[in-house]
């Protein structure tokens, strides 16, 4: 465990940085949130801020872009993918830990199994992650109901830990190892203090997020409550406020699916663009000839939780949601998972009793 | 690495009006392309977009390849404007593919309805290029009127294949000039006469076409694992990542387009 001093994070940060990009969180005097921000020009800025909670913007934002192209045609180099040089290394600092877990749960999507997506495996190869420990809880913070620590256990290279003065940095891998070990000028050994400092910091943290779900129960077992649930009209009620504006699904850390849409360059080139998009919008599974086996909105709210918390344990051993809360707070119609989900397991308890 | 969005230069060779509205590309890609029986290929009209479609001609065949299409939405409407010379583009393979290794000393039974009869008539090709390793073949064809029946140059020629090769044909309503069939293609399925235990069935068509085909073979006595079902959905990226042919935990794009029944009778609205 090594300790850097503030003036010497900034100087790390720089260093690590240089001939690429680099994107700290910065606190909105405001609303308090904490958004993701470029530095282009040092020194950082005062409200930056390692501690705090999540920002609102996803991590897999960096490595799943929310609209880039993927193919010009026609083209000479046919479908030889791009050289790896003119995709810019970004180093990500203050990625609090629902955003590493999601972002190993997108990898496991475009990156495992039969295809890779060569463009999100460049840019998650050269991105530089530093994750952070949250020192407060979101009011829509749940990974604890989820198992886990509102800190970083692995996804990213270093994890830090502010402390009075300075930061408690651990390197979570050989990437990160070596970054310290190069850099060994700024960094000093940590003192029991220091990992006291934070541990007392971890348990507040810990308590508070147990005390804001204490209503909620542990997300375990959700598939089997959805599938008794499967024709209740529960859902029905759950999705009845949605107003289908897919908010849920663009801000949530674990959500990848897209769309793939062709345009003109000019008269005899053409572009294919990859873009975010949203199984709870209409159009989404829509076919030639207006087939929709989704038509109603509550099949597609019933099917994002489905997706999450069931289909995707089968196909990719996980539950792809880590608690970030984020679509809580963005929904416009108030709709809170922790408490659909509450509903739902309820509800498949009591099916079960009777 | 390669760009697995890129889409391979292709050349509209010919196009053969198969129906009013169906209508057989062939294509000339600019390398040649291997594909299974039933894998699917993303065939790009340029800055139109681009739809799956599987190929229907024969999987031996790698340096030209056809796909039978129904004009029926944005990119078909594309394709069916085009004439021989014009540019495309192609993806693919992608997906499994039938299960040709399931069908080997079985009776095969293989049932299409429509435009469903495009990803058949590649598997028709490759059953009919070794008929001795079937017990038996049994192809049942349905379309809404003789006119909308498509690949009428080869019934003749896969009726007369083998001496265990049957193939029939119906047409949903009386029609003049039809002295043939007249039904749903599931009453091809009545009193069926075959060896329940030891068969295999195979279905394309309209979804609705393919939710009464499998009423009517567990009616008739096959089971779940025995019936393998083309279900098509909105596939974008074909490679499991884009989400938007999902059926039930499944990528169709991956682990279809054909599945087998057994997998997937539990998800709702499993026929849209």
């Amino acid at each position: 465990m090594h300790f850097i001093d503030s003036t010497n994070f900034e100087r790390f940060l720089k260093k690590i940085s240089s001939g690429g990009e680099l994107f700290v969180p910065v606190r909105e005097a405001e609303t308090g949130k904490l958004h993701l921000e470029r530095i282009e020009l040092f020194p950082l800025p005062d409200n930056l801020c390692i501690d705090g909670y999540r920002t609102v913007e996803p991590l897999k934002a960096f490595a799943q872009l929310l609209r880039y192209p993927v193919a010009g045609y026609p083209s000479t180099e046919g479908d030889d993918m791009a050289d790896e040089k003119t995709f810019p290394q970004v180093v990500v600092a203050g990625a609090r830990g629902c955003d590493l877990a999601a972002l190993a749960l997108v990898d496991k999507v475009q990156v495992e199994g039969e295809f890779t997506d060569p463009f999100y495996k460049i840019r998650r190869d050269k991105m530089i992650v530093v994750g952070a420990d949250c020192s407060e809880c979101g009011e829509s913070c749940f990974c604890n109901l989820h198992g886990a620590k509102p800190w970083p256990e692995k996804g990213c290279d270093l994890a830090v830990s502010k402390i009075q003065g300075g930061y408690l940095v651990e390197a979570l891998g050989e990437r990160g190892e070596k970054l310290v070990k190069e850099n060994k000028e700024l960094f000093a050994d940590a003192r029991d203090a220091q990992i006291k400092m934070r541990d007392e910091t971890r348990a507040k943290v810990v308590k508070d997020l147990e005390g804001k779900n204490k209503a909620y129960p542990k997300m375990d077992a959700l598939a089997e409550a959805m599938r008794a649930t499967l024709s209740d009209e529960i859902w029905e009620d759950i999705a009845a406020r949605c107003v289908e504006c897919g908010a849920c699904t663009n801000i949530c850390p674990t959500c990848y699916c897209f769309l793939l849409y062709d345009q003109k360059t000019d008269g005899s080139h053409f572009q294919r663009i990859f873009a975010w998009d949203s199984c709870q919008v209409t159009g989404y599974a829509r076919m030639a000839g207006m087939l929709n086996p989704r038509p109603r909105l509550s099949d597609r709210v019933k099917h994002r939780l489905y997706h999450k918390y069931d289909y995707l344990p089968l196909s990719h051993g996980a539950v792809y949601c880590t608690g970030c809360g984020r679509c809580i707070d963005t929904c416009s119609a108030s709709i809170d998972m922790r408490e659909a989900l509450r509903r739902i397991k309820e509800k498949a308890g009591s099916a079960k009793k009777a | 690495m390669k760009n697995p969005y890129y889409p391979i230069e292709t050349l509209v060779e010919d196009v053969i009006v198969e129906t009013p509205t169906i209508k057989t590309f062939v294509l000339v890609p600019s390398r040649p392309i291997k594909f299974k029986a039933g894998q699917f290929m993303q065939l790009t009209v340029p800055g139109c977009g681009e739809a799956p479609f599987t190929p229907s001609s024969d999987p031996a065949i790698t340096e030209k390849m056809e796909i039978s299409i129904l004009r029926t939405g944005k990119v078909t409407d594309a394709l069916h404007a085009l004439k021989p010379g014009a540019e495309v583009g192609l993806r693919g393979p992608f997906g499994k593919g039938y299960p040709m290794e399931k069908m080997e000393g079985k009776e095969v039974l293989v049932v299409g309805g429509g435009v469903g009869l495009a990803p058949l008539r590649s598997l028709i090709y490759q059953l009919l290029a070794d008929t001795k390793k079937y017990k038996r073949i049994s192809i049942k064809l349905g379309a809404r009127s003789p006119e909308e029946l498509c690949f009428k140059r080869q019934h003749d020629a896969w009726s007369r294949a083998a001496s265990n090769v049957d193939f029939t044909v119906t047409i949903d309503v009386p029609a003049p000039n039809w002295d043939g069939h007249v039904g749903l293609v599931t009453t091809l399925l009545d009193g069926l006469d075959i060896d329940l235990e030891n068969s295999i069935a195979v279905s394309c068509g309209p979804e609705i076409m393919l939710k009464f085909v499998t009423l009517k073979l567990l009616e008739v006595g096959f089971k779940p694992p025995q019936i393998y079902l083309s279900m098509n959905r909105k596939m974008a990226c074909g490679m499991g990542k884009c989400g938007r042919c999902n059926v039930g935990h499944y990528y169709l794009c991956v682990d279809g387009p054909d599945m087998c029944y057994d997998k997937i009778k539990h998800v709702p609205n499993v026929f849209g």
